[in-house]
């Protein structure tokens, strides 16, 4: 096996990559000490980016080739109360038959690393970009965090670790990326040194909190709960634990961000970013790779004298309500695109996200749902161009359409 | 009744050397000739057998005697020979099915192992720890011996084996071990705790129903990376985590023939949570969603046979066992604990359940022991290189009317269902028969 | 009227070992055992050995009083069942005692045939089968100097050496063809007889007596069938054993040869048991019921029977009665376990004879299992084989080695299956 370290930049390098090799340049810069792999389009070439540099010394790493999703974060919580950094990735079925350990993840509190390149759900059946997968697990306990480029994955690959495993959290992180967008979508990408991630991520101590390990013995989830004794404040307590981490993660990814910034002199917005908002009328609300095209839409815009801005969603899990706030009282109206639905509302989720946080910011404006982008559709610049027209008219009228606007009904 | 000194024989450590032979052929003739020799060694190198008086129990050599000259004496429990009696009949001959007592052409009459009063000279010569010197206590002693692993006042129900058994596995396990128990009966009479309280002394956790095997593979995988070989990691599962949800993960590690110890405590069903079917009940069972109706006459499809199943993916050591026959269960376990070092040992443990099947709580034992005795549970290892192996004779089963007898899940049963049983069972040792090695 | 559980007629093999069991499984229920010999239980086949001195009859008992003390087991010596009450669960004694019964094993043996050979009936003859008998044998041989045995199977052999070691002239009369029969094929047979008529004793084979003659109630000679005479101031009668039912008259127990019992020894009556020489059961080899009257099988039956009377679970049904046999003559020994299968074409036989070195053996082997071993003046494990044939072991993976070495395989064999 060649020497791992030879293989990595001792210095910061420029390659040219799509999302998926990005996100495993990030993986590899980690130093995760197993990885389990299941394949799945549109994640199946990351996967296979991985244990190629497993089996190249790349990557000095334990690979577990298995049966499925479900195994596969088994495996990996099995690993992680021993002691590993882990590292997988899956998206839309796969997800959904990783659910089980899934939904658990977060209540071991154990700081795993996934990324979901997100996919439609079925059915209808799809193979294709839209992040219905990641939307519907958002309520489970895990960090969720989305990408909006390929340097973007590369770099929040690594963040995440950080964050994770930060003691204040102790969560697990998915790191978002849209299929096909950006899991194919090549661009350039700047490699950090390995040394610079190793100092940045410091000392792995995973299982401080529990662990299963014959020199530290305790029993890993005894039932808790129920109606009498102990179990009802046990279990609160548990449960409070977990909206603590959760609540801590919006300081740490913001810190994290900071610092890998100073590291690297790349600022990405940790939790939301706000574009060109603060003289803005209206704004978007955007999510993920569909960024970039709705930014250049707001440029397009503000060229032509109308006072429109952006505010980007990164950070989705913990829900950084209080940043929400602040960037949508600065705007009279808002139309919000989302890539995936809530079926209950009627809307997309990012958009139910939106009224809460204008609940709490006290700011009674009209905002518009619009869904796009589902099964791989594109959302062009035209496409935003239309969004911002009818959050102007939504500011004008004070009305919001009744239901959301579905940008591909007629594409 | 007391417990008596044996001289036990561990055949996978006799190298063949003799050495035992020439002990007592020089002890009981003071000549090195093996002929002389109370104790034979037979066979070839690595299948050595052996040839011996078991001091039974209760001895047939001693009723085959027409003149006295046998006795079991009470206090040593070694069975004597008395030469003053001894008309040379061989009789005795006829009872030994193990040729332990055999006529010595030299002296013109039969010889027999008389234990050495209590120190005998082959024992002292295995070097190798092939010949001990035993009691059934001390046995169960040396089990007491280690340490119980698990806490006192585990809360299983009155008559449960799987206590039992999982505490006996714990000790011969060691502490060096972390331990799955996926959601079923082992948890349930507390082993993981509740509310923070654990039951067991070594590091045991609660997978979920469904992926025991996979974190398990994950522990040992990562163990092994930073060098940890020795940390052994151990399922103590119920059979709907096993064969139903549990099936995948247990699939996947089976086919990558992931180092561990995977023991299934088979009750047939979903005995914690209220004798609910599972895919391995067995046809005719009554349970709590295969009832018994006007329509419906218990479970109407056949249990799923996980051991062959497992025998022909690619674990690296596969066996059977029920807790009426203690020691053969030990033996198993003990290779099994080997095995999982290096690859997957499965062992299938056979658990009657009281409460669910619904018999006396004094019956467990009896009803282990009437399920091997009719085929219904039939005891055997496998190896990929040594094939299968019965270790409980198959040849002359009871019918297996007397297992469902006393039994009150299969107390509705048609002859009709009865004489299907049979068939089933039949069939089952039939197509076990066919993975027995061949070639002695 | 005395009460009892279990009630046990005949205290030898089957009757003792029937305790045995019984108490394995029930410690407590009383037990009763009626016994219609004076002396202490003793083996029948012990008696040429007390008839030629090396055995002293006060040495013979198998069981001493503090066995059955140790197992409160009531034992009436001396108590001869006459009739049994099957409705009333009552067995009456020649004493007049009657004893009423919750479980009864009748093990009561057998006891001589004696042919209808004219003059027998008027003279003063010989049995062997009880410790009287052996002691008036053991007496009268001293002073013979002529003997005929009728009969050359395991009584009149046994009997013809002693006598002849007494020194008396011996003679046996064999109907069959050679010594015997049913137990030994012919080339044993062969070596066995050799021995005899190398020791002086008269081995008439293929003969029988048709008369004999007598002086005062004294046997005087016998008169064969070929019209020779044999003279003989002692005439033992060794022609086989008839089981011992005729109490049983009118009990409404199902006799053919013997009491006819099912694979748990248990008899036509519910609550009644019969084992050893006096049951008629399943036959390991062939469809008809035997009387098999052999020791071993005493042994085998008395367990089961006893397991069966005390509900004990682990009982295991009998799976049929086979020759056994283990004949010391002349400090050698014969042996012979299962059938030769002469007479089915798909036996495989494999003999190997030396008839100088008087060493035989022969293996019997039908569809890879063993049937039958026979063996003179060699080593052989008649256990291990009794359990080869009767488990049906396939023998067809280690046939080879088997046939080279029935010995060492067997016990290799039986010790794996041990194991
Ligand atoms: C000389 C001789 C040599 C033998 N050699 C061999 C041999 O080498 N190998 C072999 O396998 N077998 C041999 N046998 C046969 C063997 O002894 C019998 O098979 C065996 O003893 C049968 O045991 P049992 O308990 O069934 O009957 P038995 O031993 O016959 O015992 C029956 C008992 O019941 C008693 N009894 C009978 N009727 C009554 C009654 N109405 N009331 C109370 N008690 C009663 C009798 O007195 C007797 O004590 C030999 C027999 C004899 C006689």
């Amino acid at each position: 096996m060649a020497d791992a370290a030879a293989l990595l930049p001792n210095a910061p390098k420029t390659i040219v990559c799509d999302g998926n090799e990005a996100a495993a340049w990030g993986v590899v810069l980690s130093r995760p000490d197993v990885v389990a792999v299941y394949p799945i389009t549109p994640q199946s070439s990351l996967v296979e980016y991985v244990s190629q540099f497993i089996a190249d010394g790349t990557l000095d790493a334990e690979l577990l080739n298995l049966e499925g999703e479900h195994s596969v974060l088994s495996a990996l919580q099995g690993a992680a109360l021993a002691g590993a950094r882990t590292y997988t990735a899956t998206c839309g079925p796969g997800l959904a038959f990783m659910f089980e350990p899934y939904v658990r993840t977060p209540g071991l509190r154990l700081p795993m690393v996934a990324s979901l390149v997100t996919r439609d759900m079925l059915t209808p059946q799809c193979v294709w970009g839209g992040q219905q997968d990641a939307m519907t697990v958002r309520d489970c306990g895990w960090i969720h965090m989305y990408c909006e480029t390929v340097q973007e994955v590369l770099d929040t690959t690594i963040m995440a670790y950080r964050i994770a495993e930060h003691r204040d959290v102790m969560l697990p992180v998915n790191v978002n990326h849209d299929g096909n967008y950006l899991s194919y979508g090549v661009a350039r990408a700047e490699m950090p040194a390995q040394a610079a991630v190793d100092g940045f991520l410091g000392v792995k101590d995973v299982n401080w909190h529990a662990a299963l390990d014959p020199l530290r013995p305790m029993a890993i989830d005894p039932l808790t709960g129920g109606a009498g004794g102990p179990g009802p404040s046990m279990f609160v307590r548990y449960r409070k634990g977990l909206c603590n981490g959760m609540r801590n993660a919006l300081r740490v990814i913001e810190e994290t961000h900071a610092e890998w910034g100073r590291l690297t002199g790349r600022h990405h917005a940790p939790l939301i970013e706000e574009y060109r908002l603060d003289d803005a009328e209206v704004a978007l609300v955007t999510i993920g790779s569909m960024t970039g095209a709705a930014k250049d839409a707001v440029d397009a815009l503000r060229s032509g004298g109308k006072r429109v801005g952006l505010i980007k969603v990164k950070t989705m899990r913990p829900f950084p309500v209080e940043a929400m706030a602040r960037a949508l009282s600065k705007v009279n109206a808002v139309a919000v695109v989302d890539r995936a639905v809530s079926y209950g509302w009627n809307a997309g989720p990012v958009y139910q996200e939106t009224l809460g946080a204008l609940y709490r910011a006290r700011h009674m404006i009209p905002a518009v749902s619009v869904i796009g982008g589902l099964a791989g559709a594109d959302i062009t610049d035209g496409h935003f161009a239309r969004c911002i027209g009818m959050a102007f008219a939504a500011a004008a009228s004070g009305q919001a359409p009744d239901g959301p606007v579905w940008l591909n009904e007629n594409d | 009744m007391p417990s008596y000194e044996t001289i036990a024989f561990r055949a996978q450590d006799c190298d063949g050397c003799m050495k035992c032979v020439t002990a007592c052929a020089q002890a009981k003739s003071g000549a090195d000739d093996p002929a002389q020799s109370r104790i034979q060694i037979l066979g070839a190198a690595g299948k050595w057998e052996l040839a011996l008086c078991r001091q039974c129990g209760d001895p047939k050599c001693v009723s085959n005697c027409p003149s006295a000259a046998l006795a079991k004496d009470a206090e040593t429990g070694v069975v004597a020979w008395d030469a003053d009696r001894c008309v040379d009949c061989l009789l005795c001959t006829v009872g030994c099915a193990y040729a332990g007592i055999t006529r010595d052409a030299r002296v013109g009459h039969v010889s027999k192992c008389d234990l050495c009063d209590g120190d005998p000279a082959c024992v002292k010569a295995c070097d190798r720890g092939a010949l001990t010197l035993n009691t059934a206590a001390r046995i169960h002693r040396r089990a007491a011996e280690r340490e119980d692993l698990f806490a006192p006042g585990l809360a299983a129900c009155q008559g449960c084996n799987s206590e039992l058994l999982i505490r006996h596995t714990l000790r011969h396990v060691g502490p060096n071990t972390v331990v799955a128990t996926p959601p079923g009966c082992i948890p349930g009479m507390g082993t993981v705790g509740y509310n923070g309280r654990t039951g067991t002394k070594v590091p045991v956790f609660h997978p979920l129903l469904t992926n025991t095997a996979s974190m398990l593979t994950g522990i040992k995988r990562y163990y092994k990376r930073v060098g940890r070989d020795d940390v052994q990691v151990l399922a103590l599962a119920g059979d709907g985590g096993t064969s139903d949800a549990g099936f995948q993960s247990l699939s996947g590690a089976a086919e990558r023939d992931e180092p561990m110890l995977y023991i299934c405590v088979d009750n047939e069903g979903y005995m914690n949570t209220g004798m609910q079917a599972s895919s391995a009940t067995t046809y005719g069972s009554w349970t709590s969603t295969t009832p018994v109706g006007e329509r419906l006459q218990g479970k109407s499809t056949e249990a799923k046979n996980l051991p062959v199943v497992m025998m022909t993916h690619n674990c690296s050591y596969v066996a059977t066992a029920a807790t009426a026959f203690l020691e053969d269960f030990y033996e198993k376990l003990d290779k099994a604990i080997e095995v999982s070092k290096t690859g997957m040992a499965y062992l299938h443990v056979f658990a009657p359940c009281p409460t669910g099947w619904r018999f006396g709580s004094d019956r467990t034992t009896d009803v282990c022991r009437l399920a091997v005795e009719t085929n219904f549970f039939a005891l055997w290892d496998y190896t990929p290189d040594a094939g299968l192996t019965f270790t409980r004779p198959t040849g002359r089963p009871r019918p297996v009317r007397e297992y469902l007898a006393g039994i009150g899940k299969y107390r509705h049963l048609s002859e009709g269902q009865v004489a299907h049983i049979q068939a089933t069972v039949e069939r089952k040792i039939a197509h076990l028969r066919r993975f027995e090695r061949t070639g002695a | 009227m005395p009460h009892t559980r279990y009630l046990v007629v005949g205290a030898s093999h089957a009757g003792l070992e029937a305790v045995t069991a019984i108490r394995h499984w029930d410690a407590e229920g009383s037990l009763t055992v009626l016994s219609r010999e004076a002396h202490r239980p003793y083996s029948p086949t012990i008696l040429p050995y007390v008839v030629s001195g090396r055995s002293r009859p006060e040495r013979v008992a198998l069981k001493d009083a503090a066995w059955f003390e140790a197992r409160k087991v009531d034992l009436r010596c001396g108590e001869e069942v006459v009739s049994i009450d099957t409705a009333g669960a009552v067995a009456r004694t020649a004493s007049g005692t009657e004893w009423r019964y919750e479980r009864l094993l009748l093990a009561t043996g057998a006891a001589p045939a004696v042919p209808p050979v004219p003059g027998l009936a008027d003279v003063r003859f010989h049995v062997l089968r009880t410790l009287d008998d052996a002691l008036a044998l053991r007496d009268a041989g001293a002073g013979a100097t002529t003997a005929v045995v009728l009969g050359a199977g395991l009584v009149g052999l046994h009997a013809a050496e002693v006598l002849a070691k007494a020194g008396a002239r011996v003679a046996v009369v064999e109907r069959q063809a050679h010594a015997l029969p049913g137990y030994l094929d012919a080339p044993a047979a062969g070596i066995v007889e050799a021995a005899f008529r190398d020791r002086g004793i008269a081995l008439m084979t293929g003969r029988t007596v048709s008369s004999v003659q007598s002086r005062d109630g004294r046997p005087v000679s016998v008169t064969l069938d070929d019209g020779g005479t044999l003279p003989a101031d002692l005439l033992l009668v060794g022609t086989g054993v008839r089981p011992a039912t005729g109490f049983l008259e009118g009990s409404g127990i199902a006799v053919g040869q013997g009491i006819l019992v099912d694979d748990t020894m248990r008899t036509n009556i519910a609550d009644v048991w019969a084992a050893g020489d006096v049951a008629q059961a399943r036959a390991f080899f062939g469809a008809a019921p035997i009387v098999n009257g052999i020791l071993p099988d005493a042994v085998e039956q008395g367990r089961i029977a006893g397991m069966a009377m005390a509900g004990d679970p682990a009982l295991k049904p009998y799976i049929g009665g086979l020759p056994i046999n283990t004949f010391p003559f002349f400090g050698r020994h014969a042996v012979s376990v299962g059938i030769a299968g002469e007479d089915d074409p798909s036996v495989e036989i494999h003999r190997r004879l030396d008839a100088r070195a008087g060493l035989y053996s022969r293996l019997s082997l039908k569809d890879g299992r063993l049937i039958g071993v026979c063996t003179v003046g060699m080593p052989i494990d008649a256990g291990v084989m009794w359990q080869l044939i009767s488990r049906r072991v396939d023998l067809a993976p280690v046939k080879q080695d088997f046939v080279v070495a029935p010995l060492d395989t067997g016990r290799a064999l039986m010790s794996r299956l041990w194991r």
